[in-house]
């Protein structure tokens, strides 16, 4: 049997399982279903249980020990079936890299599982009020007294912090050290004393909410360091890095259904104002076909042991297509995009994806300085 | 999907990009400006390397030459600015060749051989390639503008209509082929319309869109190639070049035009690859494989404009002299980008085959 028969063997596997667990009406309901919370969180178990949620990882971490190339074909598949989004993101996609990478065995025996099931939520609290693009710049103290550390400070922007028990919480422990040098990261329990969760409303429906999550001398036990102390900014950067990677992906799959859509709208009038929508359309599609392509790439180099740095032209290509194929749709619509909620949301939600995990301004700079050379400014 | 290089395909590049580092430097270009016959010194180099086999597709299973080293191989003549037919003769005529079947083995046999082709798919008045000549008895008739490397050639490889459909023709130049040279933007690469009235000595049905779709990215591979040139140059400048006590490289106006710039050199050449992988590999339907092609050169003639443009920009007033090379480099984007379909008409037709109307 051939490599490639191997893959698709699996991939169909992948595909049957899916099938077999979604409800026979999910794709002509998929615009109530994306909103269905108990199946998503049905889902992930499932995955978890079914060892597709984190495909490269061990049976018992919710795998099967596949190699980088056969995970990307199952996510692709999982994108193009339009699976059900994971509930909690930052979770499986950001927590768990980390856990994984730097946490102790105790660490990783109490947390990873009850994650990876989804029965408690992570949040990723990184951003301040302060600290936004400049992360390393964060203010929040934590000074170690004998078994503990005392923190003080707030976070902000902190998706689901209200819904979750967890939170990789970065502070600074080493006021002298340059910036990036004295941050550690530690595992908070959400539940602890003296922590306050506010909830912020969103401008869209979204179910992703921000909080902001005020610490106010709270007590974090010293082994709930996660990595070296002052080692925060590497795990941030690598548990990012894994994020990344799939970024593309979960960008390229809204880019197929934002692309759909403009493709129904276009059926449904035929004036002549429609046709100057394809020049557009074919750029997008060039977008997304550069978006595989370029992830293929980059992942054959990485099995190969060669640099990849077409991967970092991913998170900036992706999130400003995903914008753009949306508007599209809106112009696609004509005036249907006013009453078409739906639609609105996919416009608002769009907007997020060249801001979070680094911003497109921040993303230039990193292809700017660390593939081209320039110097820093 | 396979869509990078191997490492043999990295070795091609590589000996490919030292041989033209020698023997090709930009200046070379600015030279074949001027002196007709300036390119036949590089053109004997390409031959006796033996990169002008390319021509001749290989069976299944032979280790040589395939669509994706024939890329490899245009990539760095584009970024040398290297002003021979590889592109024109090689990559567009043969290339539209490749799949006609036996009836044409000797004519890519010649153009392996070093014999330049050109190639005439470009009807008056139509901003995509399509089929500018009619065949009755044997004979081609027709006109067709635009078309690259014309004054070098030898034989010229076109479309024609025929009562049987679609053909590949190819006609000898002499008698019956006339020759319109005029100015063009890239004296490089010169380009001039053609007139056939001449017995062709080769004809094999076709299907268009496959046909087509192999010169595509033989053009996509070259402007990729140029893009990733002027992008380096412009780079290296605002490494060096300081304003405000610092070099121009700091400036977040300078550095993000410049990594807008790799993201479309990345985006085209991602597709490029893609694209020829797609075509060497015989299970691609014959749409799938055009729109793979169409956006390649697309997006690769964007990237070639977009990078020649900031690279203008970044090196200020003295882009604008004869002597600075930068002229050159956008000189042979804007030529290239207008060849084959421009990048909106491109765009347009695929966009169009996704909604699948009629419009």
């Amino acid at each position: 049997m051939t490599q490639a028969e191997l893959k698709t063997d699996l991939v169909a596997e992948y595909a049957a399982w899916l099938t077999g667990f979604l409800p026979n009406d999910y794709y002509e309901r998929y615009r109530e279903y994306r909103w269905d919370i108990g199946l998503r969180r049905a889902h992930q178990r499932a995955a978890f249980e079914g060892g597709w949620l984190q495909p490269t990882w061990a049976p018992e971490h919710g795998g099967r020990s596949l190699g980088l190339a056969e995970a990307m074909e199952i996510r692709l598949e999982a994108a193009m079936r339009s699976a059900p989004k994971l509930p909690n993101v930052a979770g499986p996609g950001v927590a768990a890299p980390g856990i994984r990478q730097f946490g102790t065995a105790a660490q990783i025996d109490r947390l990873l599982i009850p994650l990876l099931r989804g029965d408690e939520w992570w949040a990723l609290g990184m951003s301040e009020p302060e600290a936004g693009s400049d992360f390393a710049g964060l203010r929040t103290r934590a000074v170690r007294d004998g078994d503990v550390f005392r923190v003080k400070g707030r976070k902000i922007w902190t998706t689901q912090a209200h819904q979750s028990r967890w939170c990789t919480l970065y502070a600074r422990t080493d006021p002298d050290a340059p910036k990036h040098r004295g941050i550690s990261c530690l595992i908070l329990d959400l539940e602890s004393p003296g922590v306050a969760i506010e909830p912020i409303r969103m401008a869209s429906i979204s179910d992703e909410t921000f909080c902001e999550v005020i610490l106010d001398d709270v007590e974090i036990p010293a082994d709930s360091l996660l990595g070296p102390a002052n080692g925060g900014w590497q795990v941030a950067m690598s548990s990012l890095n894994h994020e990344r990677q799939m970024i593309w992906i979960m960008n390229w799959v809204e880019i197929q259904r934002g692309l759909s859509s403009v493709r129904d709208s276009q059926a449904t009038h035929d004036d002549y104002a429609s046709g100057e929508v394809f020049a557009e359309l074919g750029s997008l599609l060039a977008d997304a076909q550069a978006l595989r392509a370029t992830g293929y790439r980059a992942l054959n180099n990485e099995l190969a042991g060669r640099p990849s740095p077409e991967a970092d032209i991913l998170k900036l290509l992706g999130s400003q297509t995903l914008q753009r194929v949306w508007e599209l749709s809106a112009a696609a619509a004509g005036p249907r995009s006013i009453d078409d909620t739906d639609l609105l949301f996919e416009r608002q939600d769009a907007l997020a994806a060249t801001i979070y995990g680094g911003t497109s301004e921040i993303q230039r700079n990193i292809i700017a300085e660390r593939l081209l050379g320039l110097p820093k400014g | 999907m396979d869509v990078g290089l191997n490492s043999g395909q990295l070795a091609l590049r590589d000996s490919v990009r030292d041989v033209l580092r020698a023997e090709c430097p930009p200046a070379t270009a600015r030279q074949a400006m001027t002196d007709p016959d300036r390119w036949r010194t590089v053109w004997k180099t390409v031959v006796d390397l033996g990169w002008s086999d390319l021509a001749v597709p290989t069976a299944d299973g032979d280790s040589s030459f395939g669509r994706m080293d024939l890329t490899v191989v245009l990539e760095e003549c584009g970024a040398a600015l290297a002003p021979v037919p590889l592109l024109s003769s090689v990559g567009l005529a043969a290339g539209l060749l490749r799949l006609a079947g036996p009836a044409v083995d000797d004519v890519l046999a010649e153009i392996g051989s070093g014999v330049v082709a050109a190639l005439a798919v470009h009807p008056p008045g139509h901003r995509l390639p399509g089929v500018p000549m009619t065949l009755q008895d044997g004979r081609v008739h027709g006109r067709a503008v635009a078309v690259p490397g014309l004054p070098r050639a030898e034989l010229v490889v076109t479309l024609a209509s025929s009562a049987d459909g679609p053909v590949a023709a190819v006609v000898r130049v002499g008698d019956g082929v006339t020759v319109h040279e005029a100015e063009c933007t890239d004296p490089a690469q010169p380009v001039a319309d053609v007139e056939v009235d001449a017995q062709a000595i080769a004809i094999a049905p076709v299907d268009l869109e496959s046909a087509l779709a192999t010169p595509l990215v033989a053009a996509a591979a070259d402007l990729v190639g140029v893009a990733g040139a002027a992008l380096d140059r412009a780079t290296e400048y605002a490494k060096t070049r300081r304003q405000f006590g610092k070099p121009i490289g700091a400036f977040q106006g300078i550095k993000h035009a410049l990594a807008d710039n790799y993201v479309a050199l990345e985006r085209a050449r991602g597709l490029t690859y893609a694209a020829a992988a797609r075509l060497d590999d015989p299970a691609t339907a014959v749409a799938a494989g055009w729109n793979a092609a169409a956006l390649a050169k697309a997006a690769a003639a964007e990237a070639a404009v977009g990078c020649g443009r900031t690279a203008v920009q970044v090196h200020g007033a003295l882009a604008q002299t004869w002597e600075h090379d930068m002229h050159l480099y956008l000189r042979h984007a804007w030529q290239g980008a207008s060849t084959l379909g421009d990048s909106r008409a491109l765009y347009h037709a695929v966009g169009r085959r996704f909604v699948g109307s009629a419009a």
